[in-house]
């Protein structure tokens, strides 16, 4: 029982990671920028949901208003920072970013507290018992929000008009624009729909955590930024497999590395070792 | 005449594309070798994988009988293998002067121990200046290269890869982007390198001007070398006409050239 | 006449000098940007911890330094694999596996961190005299390198790794040296503060720590050495002086990297540098 215990912890948390690092991966693949401040919208995210459920009583509004509000501070974010940073080294945008996530944690800080905020009412405390495996309803709702949400982000990208472009942009910015594509548009398009999944990641989180503080960001911004490298830059299925492994990674490493190892550098030691032995990443898909 | 450089069986593969099918040639110490062919031919790869900025998925390169293949191209440089990159790219940040100052310093930076206790640059400062007279770019000195029009960042190119001394220099395109003044003239600057010793390849579109300086040719199509031979007898053979008449020469530079490789 | 708060503002201020003198190498001279300098601070700090029982304190400097750059090597060594925002990542995980670790073992007093930590025994004045003889010692060797013909060779590098490598320049060497180097000076830094504060905990050394020297170097202006020593003096001192800065001070230094970067790439150095151009109308810089 305790491995299958384990796989369902791991894949919960692999599941939000996934989420919110397919938005990265997003924006990389577009724009070979790494988005730290991605994590600070993800806590937006989160602060949008439980504040607007505790003044509504509605948890679906909220969860609406967190990811249109946070899709279009996103885009904010292009427009204001990383626009005009885009002819220069890629460094320079990640450490605008990294600058704009200090910033984003601090000012909710200032904002909102230092000590959190939780739902006025718990949300989804039931218990859900398939057979023999029970699990926490918010778990539940963790893992088939991440599949809700990520096969809708797969049809969007397979079968619509703006998923034709944004692959057309990716492979040959310039050809797309001579078959007529917006390649302006669909960077914010791209910056919406990231940001807007972060929303989402963050309102899971909240609750399953029925927690949302300033620095929550932290951690999964940082191990979403190794995520989206071992799943090879900008390759959206691998990103996808490489943050259920590490979720389930994590989740066995606790228990087995936990006597000398912080649960929180599993990723990176996960990351620097496979680094070492493929510096493409373990998914990549033959960049030059 | 001894062999200083030498291309066997080169194959070169990019993902699933052939960049370069099997090409091999030799140069003796002191040629001046024109390397033509269509666009797309695989020419600048050839050079990039000579200097080992491309490594070759099959075949060697032998350098004064030596196999550089493994080395990495630092350590071909300091062989004497010097390359001008057809897409100019000289270091923004350092002024032009300094872009030839830091290649003629190369006996300094070669050793960590030694660059980290060397300090003067007055030598190599000279040097550079000479080059830059030779090449006609001495009154750009102090300017960033950033400033510099097309033309003069060509001959830095030049400049910078005959700072560090080349046994054989590869010149990618170096006449391309300068007026029909500015191109005789380093044209005729690199014929007096090259009679002064040292070896070249020439990668060159304009074929009346190759035909005027290089006395032999290697043409590749679609990565394979079709033709390889004395200037003239290459230009007269049908299958190197083909493959030139074969491309759609609208847009590059004119057709004539086509037609005068035909004629 | 010096007191306790006065002992404390140089040794701050001197401790991060030295640990933005030594990013400054890597990031500013070589190009490498490193966002897990606080781990080879740390690992500096640490081995001075464990070794000032038994060593006299030069050593124990030296040897903070030798240790922290063996950590450096390494992950120079690693960084050779990986380029620009990959290497960033990786040296962010370097700092990340180091605070992972040091949290875990017992050896290292874990989250507790090791304390009563051996007193330098030079007294305060002799303990200001080493800070600053250890900053001036740094600062100069910055100089030296960059006007060397190392130091010609890291700018190269730094702006054009594979050009500078078709002019003979070895760019693998060239990075090993700036992430040697620069980790020896953080390990030395390690050490200063080890003896300064005489308890060391994990969280001291962690990602705000690398951030906040990376701010530093960047608003002073990545590879000037004035800039650096001009930015890091004055962001390590205005916390001190106001307590509104100090309880912003994330929140300004997020600002500073983002308006530096947006507007200002050059930092401090790079703006004084265009004002001068202006000034001297058309004549040479």
């Amino acid at each position: 029982m305790l491995h299958v215990e384990l796989v369902l912890q791991g894949l919960v948390n692999g599941s939000m990671y996934a989420v919110i690092a397919v938005g990265l991966t997003l924006v990389y693949g577009l724009l070979r920028i790494l988005h730290v401040a991605h994590a600070g919208l993800f806590t937006l995210g989160a602060y949008i949901t439980v504040l607007i459920t505790n003044a509504t009583g509605s948890l679906p509004l909220a969860v609406a208003v967190s990811a249109v509000t946070v899709g279009v501070a996103g885009m904010l974010v292009y427009r204001l920072l990383y626009e005009p940073l885009l002819d220069r080294p890629p460094y320079v945008a990640l450490i605008a970013s990294i600058g704009l996530f200090i910033c984003m944690e601090e000012g909710y800080r200032i904002v909102f507290g230092p000590y959190g905020n939780s739902f006025d009412t718990m949300q989804l405390t039931e218990r859900i018992n398939i057979g023999p495996i029970g699990m926490a309803a918010a778990d539940a709702a963790m893992l088939v929000g991440a599949v809700v949400l990520l096969t809708g982000l797969g049809l969007l990208m397979k079968r619509t008009r703006f998923g034709v472009a944004w692959r057309a942009t990716v492979t040959d910015p310039a050809m797309a624009r001579a078959f007529g594509i917006d390649t302006v548009k669909v960077r914010y398009v791209n910056f919406f729909i990231a940001s807007a999944l972060a929303a989402a990641a963050g309102a899971l989180v909240a609750v399953l955590n029925n927690l949302v503080e300033p620095t929550m960001g932290s951690v999964p911004s940082y191990k979403s930024l190794a995520i989206i490298v071992l799943g090879g830059l900008g390759n959206v299925g691998g990103t996808l497999a490489a943050a259920l492994l590490l979720g389930v990674i994590e989740a066995y490493g606790t228990i087995y590395a936990g006597s000398f190892l912080d649960r929180d550098a599993i990723a990176f030691v996960f990351l620097i070792a496979v680094l070492m032995v493929r510096p493409q990443g373990l998914f990549a898909t033959g960049r030059p | 005449m001894t062999t200083l450089l030498a291309v066997e069986d080169v194959l070169v593969r990019f993902g699933g594309i052939v960049a370069l099918g099997g090409v091999s040639f030799s140069l003796a110490k002191g040629e001046l070798l024109g390397l033509i062919g269509p666009n797309g031919a695989g020419k600048t790869t050839m050079l990039h994988t000579v200097i080992g900025v491309v490594k070759p998925t099959e075949g060697r390169i032998l350098v004064a009988d030596r196999d550089v293949t493994r080395l990495a191209p630092d350590a071909r440089a300091r062989l004497g293998v010097a390359l001008t990159h057809q897409i100019v790219r000289p270091f923004r940040g350092l002024s032009v002067l300094d872009n030839v100052t830091l290649a003629a310093g190369f006996a300094k930076t070669t050793h960590l121990a030694r660059a980290i206790v060397s300090v003067s640059r007055t030598a190599e400062r000279a040097r550079a200046r000479e080059l830059l007279a030779l090449v006609g770019i001495a009154d750009y000195a102090d300017a960033a290269p950033g400033v510099l029009p097309l033309g003069a960042l060509k001959r830095l190119e030049v400049a910078r890869a005959l700072a560090i001394s080349p046994a054989v220099l590869l010149l990618d395109e170096p006449l391309a982007g300068l007026n029909s003044v500015e191109a005789a003239r380093l044209a005729a600057t690199l014929a007096d390198l090259n009679a002064s010793g040292i070896t070249m390849i020439l990668i060159e579109h304009n074929l009346a001007k190759v035909a005027e300086i290089c006395p032999r040719l290697v043409v590749l199509d679609n990565g394979r070398k079709i033709a390889d031979g004395p200037t003239a007898a290459v230009l007269a053979d049908p299958q190197v006409i083909a493959a030139y008449m074969g491309q759609d020469t609208s847009g590059r530079e004119p057709g004539r050239e086509a037609a005068h490789a035909g004629g | 006449m010096i007191g306790a708060y006065e002992i404390t503002l140089v040794a701050v201020v001197s401790i991060n000098l030295m640990l933005a003198l030594g990013l400054n190498l890597i990031t500013g001279f070589c190009g490498q940007v490193s966002l897990g300098h606080a781990a080879f601070f740390g690992t500096g700090a640490y081995a001075a911890a464990l070794a000032a029982g038994g060593l006299s304190l030069p050593v124990v400097l030296v040897l903070a330094g030798l240790v922290a750059c063996a950590l450096g090597l390494l992950v120079g060594v690693a960084s050779l694999r990986v380029r620009e925002d990959f290497l960033a990542i990786t040296t962010m995980g370097v700092g990340f596996v180091f605070l992972g670790f040091v949290r875990k073992q017992g050896w290292l007093g874990a989250e507790m961190g090791l304390t009563d930590i051996p007193d330098h025994g030079l007294g305060d004045i002799g303990f200001v005299g080493l800070c600053l003889a250890l900053v001036a010692a740094m600062a100069a060797l910055s100089w030296h390198i960059k006007r060397s013909w190392m130091g010609f060779g890291f700018a190269a590098v730094a702006d054009d790794e594979r050009t500078a490598r078709t002019l003979g320049i070895n760019a693998a060497a060239y990075k090993l040296a700036a992430f040697v180097i620069g980790t020896f000076l953080a390990g030395v830094a390690g050490a200063v503060y080890a003896y300064f504060t005489r308890f060391i905990i994990p969280s001291a050394f962690g990602f705000t720590v690398s951030i906040s020297i990376l701010t530093m170097v960047i608003v002073g202006g990545v590879g000037s050495i004035w800039g650096v020593v001009a930015a890091c003096v004055v962001l390590t001192l205005l916390p001190e002086f106001s307590r509104v800065i100090n309880d912003y001070k994330l929140l300004l230094y997020g600002a500073l990297i983002v308006l530096t970067m947006r507007f200002a790439p050059g930092g401090l150095a790079g703006l004084v540098r265009s004002l001068v151009a202006r000034r001297s109308t058309g004549g040479a810089p």
